[in-house]
């Protein structure tokens, strides 16, 4: 079953192509995007995000096309995003900053408060929930910024970089709550780090200059690693340097630079 | 933050915002509602203690020593307290989180229009009250004109240029007619010079509102520039 389902999807930059003709098919697990700086993850998020409209191709979200304002609206009250960056209200507590977007995805008031301790909980600040976040360090605040993205239980999470600014325990920490999220709802990862992707990831996708590069497990990107020519000390970074230039190979080809 | 919420509800127990804080506040325990979060997040507490010193200062200059000897005085009054006013109130536009308040599942054109309307009738009110009693024509009604028609434009300014530099051009328009304006009119004036205009003429009003009406739609449909459209 696909919870996400993107056809044809185009979206510009002004005059740089950021994503261009990409399909996508995700249902529940936890889905690792791969790829350079500049590849096309982040617009990828934000067009799923419902953040960014693209500028052609469609974009289906729990079965809803998102091009409909209506439809968008019930699919937002099932929607966690967890931006690369994202500011924070003056004078906000954590408690404060995530029951604003639990209010803002229209969840019920009586279980907003229960809704709220529950999430800083699990991202392990309970004993910080009612701290300003101005006051909080990088790595707290990136915690705040995952609370605030699971308050509502959605059945589609969207994260970039969550791990940007934790720290190892920390980094292992959301690693299994990761793991027990992707259980029952779609989540889709956008990271550098491959050994995130081969401890939580039940897929992986690897984005080069706007296409999608490869598709498959983090078992068979290590595979691939171990049969092909790739850099990197883990049999897995090895994986995702031999897809990326095998992409890069095809595309350089007069058959694949006119797909 | 929380207590500055129960001292002005209780403060203001006998108004209906008061009753309606005071239920929100009870409800909750703490102040967790969330159109009071969505005040604080755009910094209303502190755009309506600037509202209250705008008028505080208007106060002083409309009935300042020599202002009921010279009428002429006024004018200035009446033309920059509502510039003041509208550039609080574009400001106050400004989310610091517009990428989350993008993904919001509430439709943001109703908080939007209460929330300018709300902040403009009030400072209409406030500007209104201090020009109470002023002889000529630089009363309440030309102070209640300039107040909208400085909203509108500073609102259309968030829109297109964004919250942050929304006061800019209703600034720059009223500098240029204010300097205009001492130059000899036309008939025409009452349409372009509408921020220094007697409160009675009907051109002056009509373009004021109009810049109220469409500068307030611009604003509640699209938002300001760089954040949450939908």
């Amino acid at each position: 079953m696909s919870t996400i389902r993107v056809t044809g999807l185009h979206v510009r930059h002004r005059r740089t192509v950021a994503l261009d003709s990409v399909d996508l098919d995700l249902g529940p697990g936890v889905h690792g995007l791969l790829g350079p700086n500049g590849a096309g993850k982040t617009s990828l998020i934000r067009v799923l995000a419902t953040v960014a409209a693209p500028n052609g191709g469609r974009v289906e979200l729990l079965g809803d096309d998102v091009a409909d304002h209506r439809r968008r609206a019930a699919v937002r009250r099932r929607l966690g995003y967890l931006p690369q960056e994202f500011g924070f209200y003056p004078g906000f507590t954590v408690r404060e900053f995530v029951a604003y977007m639990a209010w803002l995805k229209e969840m019920p008031a009586a279980g907003t408060p229960a809704a709220v301790e529950r999430a800083v909980a699990r991202v392990g600040l309970a004993d910080r929930i009612d701290t300003k976040v101005k006051t909080l360090s990088g790595g707290m605040v990136r915690r705040v910024g995952i609370a605030q993205a699971i308050v509502n239980d959605p059945q589609v999470l969207l994260l970039d970089e969550p791990t940007a600014g934790l720290d190892p325990e920390q980094r292992m920490e959301f690693r299994a709550l990761l793991r027990e999220l992707g259980t029952s709802s779609t989540v889709v990862v956008s990271t550098h780090l491959v050994e995130d992707v081969a401890a939580a990831c039940t897929e992986v996708t690897l984005v080069e200059s706007g296409r999608i590069a490869y598709r498959g497990t983090p078992a068979s990107l290590t595979e691939l690693g171990a049969s092909a020519d790739g850099v990197g000390d883990h049999p897995i970074e090895r994986g995702y340097t031999a897809a990326l230039r095998a992409h890069r190979a095809s595309a350089a080809t007069p058959e694949g630079a006119a797909r | 933050m929380t207590g500055d919420f129960h001292v002005y509800a209780r403060a203001h127990s006998g108004t209906a915002l008061g009753r309606a804080l005071l239920h929100a506040l009870s409800r909750s325990g703490t102040a967790l509602d969330g159109p009071l979060l969505y005040a604080r997040s755009r910094t209303v507490p502190r755009a309506l203690a600037a509202l209250c010193a705008t008028a505080g200062l208007a106060l002083w200059g409309a009935h300042g020593a020599g202002a009921s000897v010279d009428p002429e005085r006024l004018v200035p009054v009446v033309a920059l307290a509502p510039l003041f006013a509208a550039a609080v109130i574009g400001t106050s536009l400004h989310t610091e989180s517009d990428e989350l308040d993008r993904t919001a599942a509430r439709p943001w054109w109703r908080w939007r229009a209460v929330h300018l309307l709300a902040l403009t009738a009030l400072a209409a009110a406030l500007l209104s009250v201090v020009a109470l009693g002023q002889p000529s024509g630089f009363g309440p009604s030309a102070m209640l004109r300039n107040t909208l028609g400085a909203a509108g434009l500073t609102a259309a300014a968030a829109a297109v240029l964004g919250s942050r530099l929304s006061w800019l051009p209703a600034f720059g328009y009223a500098g240029a007619v204010y300097l205009g304006a001492a130059g000899p009119q036309r008939h025409a004036a009452t349409v372009w010079a509408w921020p220094v205009r007697p409160g009675d003429e009907p051109g002056a009003w009509a373009v004021a509102l109009a810049a109220f009406a469409v500068g307030g739609a611009l604003y509640v449909v699209r938002g300001a520039r760089g954040e949450a459209r939908a």
